[in-house]
């Protein structure tokens, strides 16, 4: 720094000081953090629902696609790759109760509809608990 | 209050407690406040900008990387923040009749000759700052009332260090042949 460099950053040094600082107006945090708090509220607010529903809502797709698809697919032995799979099911022995939903609600559906809807239930109840263990975690 | 130091609210503000930005508010809003009314010269406009450079700040939390200290990272939001908005809303350009005023002016019913003073001063540094571009008022508000480095100074503007000390030394002879003309514009009317 030259001489008249020096001379004049002190010269103006005279007029411009840190003494001199212009403070932020009465209030001046309590907005921001309004607005912050106001922000954060309707970012969450959303996110939380939706995150909740997500996962009743795949479980609740999932079965019925599986209900459908157990309807829809033909019960020929070699016209889907799904059948040995089905086979498979068909073989297995359930000791279970049994119930006879056409009894029941005097409907004539298939006996297999209410275990899916007892296993829907108790999935959904499985999991709001472990949705609330893991939020109380948080 | 004990201040914990800025990086603790910053990990508490990530962690989800909000509230804790309100101490890093608390701690650098004068420094934010004042930048941006020495950049746009208005109270009104440079309280909206700190607040919008706090809100930005909040917001991008996440990206802050603790490389430079928070408030340096902070400047650099109000810098770029007020500069832009100078730059959308250029002004007409100041005449020095605008500025009329002598010290004598400044003496209220409770103010010192001494206090009056300093108030002169103070306005006329503000005058000949709106009179010079949006760059160098920056650059003098950083290293004159921050009292910045012209290294600290190239890590919140961005501009090299060699760059910063040219733009200082044209911007202070702007201001000074402004100061110069006012004041003897002043000696002359006043007597």
């Amino acid at each position: 720094m030259d001489k008249q460099e020096k001379y004049e950053e002190d010269l103006l040094r005279q007029y411009i000081g840190p003494g001199k600082i212009e403070n932020a107006p009465e209030g001046f945090t309590s907005k921001i953090m309004e607005h912050i708090l106001l922000e954060t509220k309707t970012l969450s607010v959303p996110e939380r629902s939706w995150k909740k529903n997500l996962v009743p809502l795949i479980s609740v797709a999932v079965t019925a696609l599986l209900i459908a698809s157990a309807f829809l697919i033909p019960h020929t032995h070699n016209d889907s790759l799904i059948n040995p799979v089905l086979n498979l099911i068909r073989n297995i022995k359930f000791s279970m109760p049994e119930f006879k939903a056409s009894s029941l609600f005097r409907l004539s559906l298939p006996s297999v509809t209410i275990y899916v809807f007892i296993g829907i239930v108790i999935l959904s109840v499985f999991d709001r608990a472990l949705y609330g263990l893991f939020h109380r975690a948080k | 209050m004990d201040y914990k130091g800025d990086i603790y609210y910053i990990e508490q503000t990530l962690a989800g407690n909000s509230i804790s930005f309100s101490y890093l508010v608390d701690r650098h809003k004068n420094k934010a406040y004042n930048l941006a009314f020495r950049i746009c010269g208005n109270h009104e406009e440079a309280e909206e900008l700190a607040q919008d450079s706090f809100l930005k700040a909040y917001r991008s939390l996440k990206s802050f990387k603790m490389k430079s200290s928070f408030a340096t990272w902070l400047y650099r939001i109000v810098y770029n923040t007020a500069i832009s908005h100078v730059r959308i809303k250029k002004k007409g350009v100041l005449s020095l009749e605008d500025f009329p005023a002598d010290a004598t002016d400044f003496i209220g019913s409770n103010t010192s000759e001494e206090e009056a003073e300093k108030d002169y001063r103070n306005a006329l540094v503000n005058f000949a700052l709106q009179k010079i571009n949006e760059d160098e008022r920056g650059l003098i508000s950083l290293y004159y009332y921050e009292e910045m480095t012209a290294e600290e100074i190239s890590d919140v503007t961005g501009l090299s260090k060699s760059n910063i000390k040219v733009k200082l030394f044209r911007a202070r002879q702007k201001m000074l042949e402004i100061i110069e003309k006012i004041e003897k514009k002043n000696l002359i009317y006043h007597g």
